[in-house]
């Protein structure tokens, strides 16, 4: 402390061995620790200090940050498609617009169209019917003819016997 | 050095006009500091990953809003300490140490032995948790991120005065804590 101009609290030792001050200042303290054990032996226990933090080597990161572009920040194709379009009015739309085509396709039919129908069904079952009738009437006659004939051959063999 | 902060700034200089792949090479150079920036400041493994990615994704989403490109470190490293210490307070508002706090039982080298580069190391971290938070958040910003005290002011949102106290304290606390240990193992 002998031979210099200012007390050792004037200086700022923590702030030199930071980096912190500035170079006319660096050297007037440099000049005073010279002359001074007392602030040379706290310079020296500071220094030791921070070169003992500076043995906390930095660590590998485990696993990398995951780069905005990855994955978990893109969306899937479905999903950037839905929320394009996705909103509480777009959900309404499709609610009315469904309704709309159940009540086109599933609605009841008139009561002429429900008489057409019916005159048609009727119609073709009569149609039927009377198919089935001519059928049968001609496997009749078929067989009425078929006995008459036979008949009529026993009776002619009988005549000329 | 001086390529390297013009390289980042071309990178955010893109980044802020969306070029995805420009942030991705930022993240892949920046990853490493944060990272062990909250592994010491969060004492926590997963916690130190898990505030990393979110540190990376708020950066991300507000690069538009950062005022000065040349300050992006700082920026960063603010976000950092917000992300970390709204956890801190989350998860562990009851066990804060309190300033000042008593060292003598605590010295890591009773024995008087030379410690090895491991346990010094293991020295080391004891040490920086007999800090609060705010000192072992001051001196990780000065001592291993380097940055002055004008900056760490911007970055912890607090008076330069203020900082240098937290740290000042800090080295106090720290060099009787590790000064005595190292000297007998020299001796």
């Amino acid at each position: 402390m002998s031979g210099t101009s200012m007390g050792c609290e004037n200086y700022d030792w923590k702030s030199y061995v930071l980096g912190e001050m500035n170079s006319p200042g660096r050297r007037e303290a440099e000049a005073h620790a010279a002359l001074c054990p007392n602030c040379r032996e706290e310079l020296a226990t500071l220094r030791l200090t921070l070169d003992t933090l500076s043995t906390l080597r930095e660590e590998e990161i485990p696993r990398r940050i995951a780069f905005v572009s990855d994955q978990i920040f893109e969306p899937r194709w479905y999903s950037r498609a839905f929320r394009a379009v996705w909103s509480p009015n777009f959900a309404a739309a499709c609610v009315i617009a469904g309704a709309i085509l159940v009540h086109a396709f599933a609605r009841p039919a008139s009561n002429d169209q429900i008489q057409a129908q019916v005159e048609a069904a009727v119609t073709k079952a009569v149609a039927n019917v009377e198919a089935e009738n001519a059928e049968h009437i001609d496997r009749v006659v078929r067989s009425y003819d078929s006995r008459n004939s036979d008949i009529y051959k026993e009776v002619s063999g009988l005549v000329r016997q | 050095m001086i390529f390297r902060e013009v390289e980042d700034r071309d990178l955010i200089a893109k980044a802020r006009r969306g070029d995805v792949e420009a942030f991705n090479l930022l993240v892949s150079r920046w990853e490493r500091r944060i990272f062990n920036y909250l592994l010491r400041l969060l004492a926590n493994r997963e916690d130190a990953l898990d505030v990393s990615q979110e540190v990376f994704l708020k950066a991300y989403q507000n690069l538009p809003k950062l005022d000065a490109v040349e300050k992006f470190a700082g920026w960063l490293f603010r976000i950092a300490h917000n992300e970390a210490f709204s956890l801190l307070r989350r998860k562990r508002p009851e066990t804060e140490l309190p300033p000042g706090l008593d060292l003598s039982g605590v010295r890591p080298a009773e024995t008087g032995a030379r410690l090895l580069p491991l346990e010094l190391s293991l020295a080391v971290e004891s040490a920086l948790k007999l800090l609060n938070d705010d000192q072992r958040d001051a001196v990780l910003l000065k001592i291993y991120q380097g940055f002055k005290f004008d900056e760490m002011a911007e970055i912890l949102g607090c008076p330069v005065s203020t900082v240098k106290s937290r740290l000042y304290t800090a080295l106090e606390l720290l060099k009787a804590a590790l000064a005595p240990s190292v000297l007998r193992g020299e001796s």
